[in-house]
């Protein structure tokens, strides 16, 4: 028998709720999991959708919401004649809802411009012209609101013809309604507004160079903020929000886990007070004593996490996959996420127990060993 | 402080102990001498201090003033009391106070863990410790399927399990029948007599303190009489 053992005999005593701690630790872990999982996979999604049109900078109106204020189309011509600059594309894009999905995202691009170049046909046609009343769907987005080649679709009070379904090479674009640009102006009564330009640099520019460029943009056209794609959601208040919210809401599950671990904990302490002093009669010393209990609240978090962390990484999966969001999101569980979750599992075991094992080490043997 | 005598095992002057801020006096100035292989049986009615007397010998619990020494050292003051509890001394109670998730082998094991030994040490010690009480058969067994007479021999194996100098017995045979209870005190009386331990044994079964070479009589905290054979 090695204090292992022991240590595993002290869960054992009472499977039941060593189970319901065990479901506490992973309910809240897998929390963490599924939202910071998805908020992440949510930013890697934009951005590989930004890089998958050739786009290196965004141009955007300083705004908080999730997509950005609509600005005049003239700002376009104020920059493009700054060095490195290879193509602009104007845009205007809206996330709304569309006929039955509540969570749509249109993506009006000016008719020529380079963010169509990337969008590959897998059936049907684009459209004709700037002016015909057409939309082409991501592969996601026609999934998601069953629509096929030639089927009506209701964007705000105009009804379009599906013309085409295309693959965008990333998340964001399949997930897309995709429509010319002055059409959408159109619908939405808005002439010449767009909110974001997207900018190709030349081949040859250095990261360096392109800093420079977002700097030389911004003190161009106050109104407007340049980033790059690696940074245009860092900067994004509506993102950050949603960052912040998935991180509280998990802060808030952990401390859960904590109250539950160390609630056990102390449970198991006050339960085995007569043993524990019997350990120490024999001559066990309080420090050991103390291990005895953190590494049991230790390795509840370790299983806690384990379980939380596979019982996160399907149901994401699950939730990824239902209508609603479908397209939306695609979680990005990195390894590193969840190893980290697994981490934060055992620091919840450890700091719960800390006071139960403090506790434990105070016990006095004599009282407890009484004859009788 | 009084320095100890050199001969002595445990030496006590002046002890007392009381509970409850004075309100409970357990010991009201105990003095007495117990020298390496005695065999000391204290007797006396229920609430005299014996019990209590015990704890303060096995470190368990600290005088509330008077001097005790163990081979010259304070108890009080020791150093590391866990230490000589696992190592000095072995408990025997009337309760037995085996743990109830391990089996009779692991209950023997579990005081090796503050030695140096081995995990395999430690299991072959105990296998030898439960054969010598004869329990080689139930090893395995919890504390649930013994009966009291196996329960408190597996506590008595137990007890020896560090190879203490001193043993320490509340009431051992206290909550067995009377045949249980005449093996069980023919094992620790061998126990002493063959290995040569300290014993100090508290009871109120006069056969069993007549056995004893010498006897302690306690009344209200104090001790009455003590008469050596």
């Amino acid at each position: 028998m090695t204090f292992f053992t022991v240590v595993i005999r002290g869960l054992w005593r009472r499977p039941l709720r060593t189970g319901l701690t065990l479901a506490g630790i992973s309910i809240g872990i897998a929390a963490v999991v599924a939202l910071v999982g998805m908020s992440r996979g949510f930013e890697k999604g934009w951005q590989v959708g930004l890089k998958a049109r050739g786009t290196d900078i965004v141009v955007s109106n300083r705004g908080g919401s999730l997509t950005p204020k609509p600005f005049d189309a003239s700002v376009r011509d104020r920059i493009a004649g700054l060095p490195h600059i290879a193509a602009t594309c104007n845009l205007l894009v809206e996330v709304t809802s569309v006929e039955e999905s509540d969570l749509m995202i249109l993506s009006a691009r000016e008719w020529g411009g380079f963010a169509w170049n990337n969008l590959e046909l897998v059936s049907g046609r684009m459209p004709r012209d700037a002016t015909e009343e057409a939309a082409v769907l991501g592969q996601t987005a026609a999934e998601v609101l069953k629509k096929k080649i030639g089927d009506p679709i209701q964007i705000e009070t105009k009804k379009l013809t599906v013309v085409g379904i295309v693959k965008g090479g990333a998340l964001v674009e399949d997930g897309s309604v995709i429509l010319s640009l002055p059409l959408l102006q159109g619908i939405i009564g808005a002439p010449n507004q767009i909110n974001a330009i997207d900018i190709g640099v030349t081949p040859s520019t250095t990261e360096q160079q392109i800093k420079e460029l977002t700097r030389q943009i911004e003190q161009l056209v106050p109104e407007v903020r340049a980033v790059t794609v690696s940074e245009h959601l860092s900067h994004n208040e509506g993102f950050r929000l949603v960052k912040a919210m998935s991180w509280g809401t998990s802060l808030l599950a952990i401390l859960v886990g904590v109250l539950g671990v160390m609630n056990t904990m102390l449970m198991t302490v006050f339960e085995r007070t007569h043993e524990i002093c019997v350990l120490l009669a024999v001559g066990w010393t309080r420090g050991r004593i103390m291990r005895m209990i953190l590494y049991e609240s230790a390795l509840l978090g370790l299983f806690g996490g384990v379980i939380g962390v596979a019982i996160g990484a399907i149901g994401v999966q699950v939730l990824s996959a239902t209508p609603a969001i479908k397209g939306l999101l695609q979680p990005d569980l990195s390894i590193a996420l969840l190893g980290l979750s697994v981490v934060i599992a055992i620091a919840v075991g450890i700091i719960s127990g800390l006071y139960p094992a403090w506790r434990s080490s105070r016990l006095n043997p004599s009282q407890a060993l009484q004859a009788g | 402080m009084t320095p100890p005598s050199a001969s002595a095992l445990l030496e006590a002057k002046a002890l007392t102990r009381e509970f409850d801020e004075g309100h409970v006096k357990a010991l009201r100035g105990v003095d007495f001498s117990i020298k390496e292989g005695d065999f000391v049986a204290i007797v006396g009615p229920s609430g005299c201090g014996k019990s209590t007397l015990l704890q303060l010998l096995g470190a368990l619990d600290r005088p509330t003033s008077g001097t005790l020494f163990y081979r010259g050292i304070s108890l009080p003051d020791h150093p590391n009391p866990a230490a000589y509890r696992a190592r000095e001394v072995g408990f025997i109670f009337q309760a037995f106070h085996l743990l109830p998730t391990f089996t009779a082998a692991e209950n023997v094991q579990i005081p090796m863990f503050e030695t140096d030994r081995s995990a395999s040490e430690r299991r072959e010690r105990a296998f030898e410790l439960l054969k010598l009480v004869g329990l080689e058969h139930r090893l395995d067994h919890f504390p649930s399927k013994l009966s009291g007479g196996e329960r408190q021999r597996v506590a008595i194996a137990r007890s020896l399990a560090n190879e203490p100098s001193l043993l320490l017995a509340d009431e051992p045979t206290g909550n067995l029948d009377s045949e249980n209870a005449h093996s069980v005190f023919d094992l620790i009386i061998s126990l002493q007599q063959e290995q040569g331990r300290t014993m100090v044994l508290v009871t109120h079964d006069p056969t069993i303190a007549g056995r004893a070479g010498r006897t302690l009589r306690m009344m209200d905290g104090r001790i009455v009489s003590d008469d050596k054979r």
